[in-house]
This record gives structure tokens, sequence and C-alpha cells, in this order.
């Protein structure tokens, strides 16, 4: 076979026909047709995006919510860098703390180079934030001062008025004899015009009002950049300072080796001491040194969760509570399949669980796991996890668990289900080769029925993993267990603009990684379906 | 006795009560390494037979005995080539053949047993295709692997149901003298079910007619006094052959005529169309319809 066909059936294989185009396009086979299929693929599904960015970017400003205006794709994206920014800051501090002879040592020096650097373009940025503000200020009391003096002038003339306007009745009632029935109709009508121009009156002022509001808070592009940008170093800048005491102060080699040097003396000391008092004082002392250094060395720096780590640890979460429901689904379709009592037994209870909501499993689940673990700290169960390669490291603790199992709960039926199906459903013809060859139970089981409802099993397996997908950012926030869920929380209790477009980030982190995940599956679908039959997008 | 032999044998399918009776009073004597081709109409319970001898389903009563021992289920002993290939299709070629082999001869060691598929392979004539899955074949390469796995169990019964019908007629008369080769270098007892006269007269030591079912039973067998090893070409040519297919023909036609004449006319049907209705209120005293005879 040639280069060609091995590479179109790679691509088919990976599952993605949507190059298959372009490459025959480069081998030059009608071009024509592969032009249009290019147009058809990739073109429109473009076009329909970008479409979709801008219309988001044209509607997003003009609704102002509670945490700011929701975000275009350009402060969305913004965010993204934000966010991956955030991470690698934390990776670089992370390896500060255990760095040890010259690497630490260059490291500190492109730090304070980096910061000597900086330190002028802060104050410059910081004297800009100070012209900026200055300039907001007295440009807002030249926009707002001969408002307000209007607003004052009006204020005042409209008092007057009004004072006049009473001055007149009360001059008028002083002129109505009693009993006069005209006069005081023509004083009632008098009163109620008066009434009318105050209302008027009042309007006018609350309008002015507003306007010289609508001037104070105006927004102030040029004062926001400066700020934006003096936070950025401001920001930087604050990185290099702990970049610097972690290299320094509060690197664990380097209060390690003092610790070692201070504990050798006073060693030294005790073996040359002669006062009992004093050899006491010093073997206490080297006591609680030796504790303090064996702390140290067992020491991490304590990194806050960064997305790309919650988002580790949420792939490692769904991969738990999907090897879960597997180990579950697989043999009960199994079984079911096989033997009508079982399936007869197990319906009821299928149909009843299959349509509940994660959210109703997960507090259940929760106080099931954590009486299975009374004490955190110290727990069996949870050493066994971490102690699991690959698995641990994440911190495994009793809500990622709870929400492994809201995972395997909910994601388990499409995979039983289908097992069972393909199993019951396999070909007769089949069965009789077995019947003739005489197999026996297994197998019948591992050579004729498995490999027959391979297909139907995968393709069971490849919808509980999209389900599972879902169902974790869920469980997640719900349990606070740290992953993509619990940062979505996070950024909804944050409530700030910022925050807000890092939600959006989320949006399409969890739309890629359940795309892969599915495309994945799709994968292992087709190398284990033996008929070539299409396998759906 | 007989090598293989039906004895009374009769088969229904349907509840009880409405049970049809597929076979009925089925007799049959196979000798040792004879060919017999049995021919009908579709729907007359052939593949039913095929099976009772094959001992995937077992009769209502009578018997079938292989050697003189009763069939009580299927196995490697009596084997069996489907019309519809029943092959495995996430195994190769090689697969296929090789699940059968490593099944029925436990004790061949690994180099033994490819050594014993790969003969089978070569016979049929697919040593190029070993390593292909059956979704990569066409059906008369199907068929061939159908017929190299099961003789590379070696059965001591060699039942062949339907296996060219679904072939294309070239395809299948290339496998018909395939089958022809293959026989004649090494002999066994052979039941091929077939509908095709032509392929009964060219393959068969004898033919057995079945009648039409419901309550199908065989007619008394035809032998075939043709000379082997036989050559199609040349028996086109020669007068016995061509006088034995019309013979077959026309007793397998008179079956059918006869079926159709044996069963019961329909019973009279009173004729009454929607025009001889008329719309209208009944009148009280008046009859409702008045049944006009017919002229």
């Amino acid at each position: 076979m040639s280069f060609k066909y091995r590479l179109l059936k790679a691509i088919d294989v990976a599952g993605l026909q949507i190059l298959d185009p372009v490459v025959r396009l480069c081998y030059a086979e009608e071009p024509k047709v592969q032009l249009k299929r290019i147009g058809l693929f990739i073109v429109i599904p473009t076009i329909t995006f970008v479409a979709f960015l801008g219309l988001w970017g044209y509607l997003a400003p003009k609704h102002t919510t509670k945490s700011g205006e929701v975000p275009t794709p350009s402060v969305v994206w913004d965010a993204a860098k934000g966010i991956l920014r955030f991470h690698e800051r934390e990776d670089a501090k992370t390896a500060d703390f255990n760095l040890t002879g010259v690497r630490r040592e260059t490291e500190l020096a492109e730090v304070n180079a980096r910061m000597a650097e900086l330190e002028p373009a802060a104050r410059e940025a910081a004297a800009a934030v100070t012209a900026a503000e200055q300039a907001a200020r007295e440009k807002l009391a030249a926009d707002v001062a001969p408002l307000s003096e209007a607003y004052r002038e009006k204020r005042r003339e409209f008092a007057a008025a009004a004072k006049a306007r009473q001055a007149a009745l009360l001059e008028q009632a002083a002129t109505i004899a009693a009993g006069d029935a005209d006069a005081t109709t023509a004083f009632q009508r008098a009163y109620a015009e008066h009434e009318a121009k105050s209302a008027a009156e009042a309007e006018i002022i609350k309008k002015m009002r507003d306007e010289q509001k609508a001037a104070e808070n105006a927004r102030n592009p040029e004062l926001a950049a400066a700020r934006l940008a003096s936070n950025r170093i401001e920001e930087e800048l604050q990185f290099l300072r702990k970049r610097q005491a972690l290299l320094t102060a509060e690197n664990a080699p380097l209060r390690a080796d003092e610790l070692k040097a201070k504990l050798a003396a006073d060693e030294a000391a005790l073996l040359a001491a002669t006062e009992p008092a004093q050899r006491l004082a010093l073997a206490k002392s080297i006591s609680t040194q030796r504790d303090s250094l064996a702390q140290l060395e067992a020491a991490t720096y304590s990194r806050p969760w960064t997305l790309p780590d919650q988002i580790g640890r949420s792939l490692r979460c769904v991969f738990l509570g999907f090897l879960i429901a597997s180990a579950i689904a697989i043999p009960l379709g199994l079984l079911c399949g096989l033997s009508p009592v079982v399936m007869a037994a197990l319906t009821p209870l299928i149909s009843l669980f299959k349509p509940v909501s994660p959210i109703v499993w997960l507090p259940i689940i929760f106080i099931i796991v954590g009486g299975f673990i009374p004490d955190p700290s110290s727990s069996g169960i949870l050493d066994f996890f971490n102690a699991i390669p690959l698995l641990g490291g994440v911190g495994i603790n009793p809500a990622f668990l709870a929400s492994a199992l809201t995972v395997a709960l909910c994601s388990l039926w499409p995979t039983l289900v289908n097992t069972a199906l393909g199993v019951a459903a396999v070909d007769k013809d089949h069965m009789n080769v077995a019947k003739v060859l005489r197999l026996g139970v297994w197998a019948r089981l591992f050579k004729i029925i498995i490999p027959s409802a391979l297909p139907l099993i995968f393709a069971g397996l490849r919808i509980s993993l999209g389900v599972g997908w879902m169902v974790l950012i869920a469980a997640e926030l719900l349990s606070s267990s740290e992953g993509i869920g619990k940062f979505v929380w996070d950024m909804f209790n944050n409530g700030s603009s910022q925050t807000f477009a890092q939600m959006f980030v989320v949006v399409f982190v969890v739309g890629v990684i359940g795309l892969a995940l599915d495309r994945i599956m799709i994968v292992f679908q087709r190398l284990v379906s033996f008929d070539g039959a299409p396998t759906s997008l | 006795m007989a090598y293989l032999e039906l004895k009374n044998v009769s088969l229904g399918h349907g509840p009880q009560g409405r049970r049809t009776e597929v076979l009925k009073d089925v007799n049959l004597a196979v000798e040792e390494n004879e060919f017999v081709a049995i021919i009908g109409f579709s729907g007359s319970g052939k593949s039913t037979l095929i099976n009772l001898m094959a001992g995937l389903a077992l009769p209502d009563s009578g018997e079938v005995t292989i050697h003189g021992n009763r069939v009580t289920g299927p196995g490697p002993d009596k084997g069996i080539v489907f019309q519809n290939y029943s092959l495995l299709p996430w195994l190769t070629v090689f697969g296929n053949i090789e699940l059968a082999v490593s099944r029925v001869f436990p004790g061949m060691n690994k180099s033994e047993r490819r050594d014993h598929v790969m003969h089978y392979i070569k016979m049929v004539g697919l040593s190029h295709a070993v390593d292909r899955r059956p979704a990569a074949l066409s059906g008369g390469m199907r068929q061939r692997v159908s017929l190299a796995r099961t003789l590379s169990i070696k059965p001591d019964v060699l039942l062949l149901d339907e296996p060219l019908s679904a072939l294309d007629a070239l395809t299948r008369s290339n496998l018909q003298d395939e089958i022809l080769r293959i026989w004649e270098q090494d002999k066994k007892t052979v039941v091929l079910i077939t509908n095709d006269v032509d392929e009964a007269v060219l393959l068969a030591d004898r033919i057995v007619p079945l009648t039409v079912g419901p309550g199908a039973t065989l007619a008394p067998s035809i032998p075939v006094d043709i000379p082997r090893p036989r050559n199609r070409t040349e028996l086109n040519h020669l007068p016995a052959f061509r006088e034995l297919k019309s013979h077959t023909t026309q007793l397998l036609l008179s079956f059918k005529k006869e079926k159709l004449s044996s069963t019961k006319s329909l019973p009279p049907a009173p004729a009454i169309y929607p025009a001889d209705f008329t719309l209208g209120r009944p009148t009280p005293g008046k009859p409702r319809a008045v049944a006009e005879t017919a002229a």
C-alpha cells in the first residue's frame, strides 16, 4: 500500500476525516471534488465559528451585570492567557522552593536582573497612574463644575419662584370674602397651577442631577489603561519578590543547610560540654532541631490550585469514576445478556436508578463515603488511592472519591445496557459455530460472545465517558473537590468581571476536553469494530 | 447397517394444538463415503433436515444415528457448512480455521496446528488471503473459508447446507468443481442440501428428492450412474446426464402439482360488493336487506 493510502487510513482510524480532502488535494486527486469537500467540512464550519464570535462580541457589551459587562471574546482570550500566566508563575515558584547550588544562583541572578529592569518601569507606571488620576480629576472637575453650577443656579431660581408663587397665593387668599364661591374656585385653580409648576421644576432638577452624576461616573479609558499597565508590572514585581524570597530566605535546602550547620555545632558543643545542666540544654536543643530538620526536608511549597492543575485532577477523577463504572457495568451487562433471569431481576433496578440526577446522588454518596473515612488525616482508603501511580499525588480526599463515585453511578448505565444488548444480540449463526465446536462456557464467552458484543460495548463506553465528564463538573462544584467544577464555583463567588471572563474560559476548556475524550473513544470503537461499520461523528 | 441413518424422523414447529409438521416420517440411509444430494423446493424443510443430522435440532419422534450411535447434539464429528458462511467477522481466515482446529485437536503444538490450518487454506485456494478478515472477502471466498474450516476438523460426516445458493452462477460452478475435486481426492460421507438440479447431478452418487412441505418426506432416491472423475464440459454432452436432469426436474415439479391439487379448494364465499348496499335509515316493518339470487 502506498504512503498516501496508509496516511488516509491513519487519518480515518484517528477520526480526523476532516483532513482527508486536504491530503487528497495534496496528491492532486480530483481537485474539484476535494475543494468542494474542503469548503463543506472546513470553510463553512470556520465561517460559522467566526460569525458566532462576531455575534458574541457584538451582543456581550450590551448587557451589564453585577459582575460587570458580559465579557467579549477578546476579554475571554485575555482571561485565558491570565490563567496560563498564573499557572506558569506557580510552576516557577514551586521549582524555586527546592532549587540548590548553581541553578539557584543563576535563577536568583535572573530574578534580580529582571527586578532591576522592572523597578524603573514600575515607578514610571505609578507616576503615569498618578498623572492620569490628576488628569481625570481635572477633567472631571471641568466636566462636572459647569453642570453642578447650573444645577445650583436652577435650584436657587426655582426655590425663589416657588416662594414668590406662595406669597402671591397668600395675597390672593386675603382678598377672598367669606362665602364668595367664585373667588374660592379661582383660588383653588391658582393653587393647582402652583403645584403643577413645582412638580415640573422638580422633574427638571432631577434630570440635571442625573446628568451631573453621569458625568461624575463617566469612565476614563486613559486612567483604566494606566492602572492596568501599572497593575501588570506590579503583579510581576510581586511575583519576582516572592521568587527572590523562595530562592533565599524561604529556600528549603538553604534553610536545611543552615540548620545542619547549627546542629553540627551543637553536637560538637555537647561533646565538649562539662556542665551537666549545659549538656541537658544542648541535648534538648539538638532534639528540637532534628525534628524541625525532618519537617523541613518533608516540606513542599504550598502552591495554590491553578486551572491546569485542576483540569489534571478532574481528568483523574473522571477516569477513576469511568473505570469503576466499567468494572461494574461490563460484567453485569454480560450477565444480563447471558441470563434472562438476571435480566429480569435487574431491569426494575436499572430502570429506577438510571434517571436519577447526579445532584441527588452526590450528597448521598458524600455522606456514605464520609462514613468510611472518619479521619481523613489517617485513612487506609485514602492512603491506598494516594499510592496508585498516576492517580495519587493530586491529594485524594473524600470529596474526590465522592465525585468519582457519583460519576461512576451516573455513567454506568449506557455501558450496562449496551453490553446486555450486545451480548443478547449475538448472531445465532455464530452460536451455531460454538455449538458444533462444542466450546465450553469460557471459550464461548471469550471467543464468541465478547468479541461479537465488543463494538456495542465500546459504543456504550463512549456514551458513558461523555456522561461522566458532564456529571463530574457538577459533582465537583457541589462537593468542593478541587477541579474544574470547583474553579467555576470559586470564580462565581468572586464576582468580579475578571472572574466572570474566566468562567467563560472554562466553557471552552470543558468543551474541548469532552470533544477530545469522545474522539479517543471513537478511535477505540473503530479499532474493535470488525465489520468496518461507520461510527457516527 | 448404513453409516448415517434417519428412521421415521418427524419434526414440527409452533405451539401445541397449532403445530405444523415440517418433516414427517423421514427415512434415509447413507452409506460410508457416499455423496448424497437432497434436493427440494425452498421452504420444504431442507435446512431443518440437515439441522437434525447435525444435532442442532432434535426430532420429535424417530431417531438419527451415525455409525449406530444416536445423535443427541451437535459436535465436530458432524461437520456442517452453513448457507451464510457463519464466519466470525473479527477473526482472519487463519484465525477462523485455527479456532476450530485448536478446539478439535487440542494435542497439536503450535507449528503442527499452523501447518494443518495452512494445508486446508491451500486446499480451497486461499493462500493469498490468509490474514484477511471476512469483510474483505467475496462471497465465494467466504464459503471457501467455511468449507476449509469444516474440512479441517476432519468430520465423520460432511453436511453441506445449500453452501452455494447465495453465490453467483460463475462462482458457484467454480466452487462445485472445487468440491468435486476435493471429495474425489479424499472420500467422505457427504450430505448436500441443494435446490439446484445440475449441482446435484454433477456432484452426487445419489439424489434424494424432498416432497413439498408441510409434512415433507423423502421420495425414493435416484441413483446417478455417471462414472467418476466427472467433468462438467464432458457431462453436458452426455445423454444420460441430460436425461437425469430432466427426470429429476419433472419429478420435483410433479410434487409441487400434487401438493397444489391436494390442498382443499376455498369454500364458496358470498358475492357481495359495496355497490350492493344503499345508504338510509331502517324503516320498521321492512327487512333490512334483501338477498337477490344471482342469475
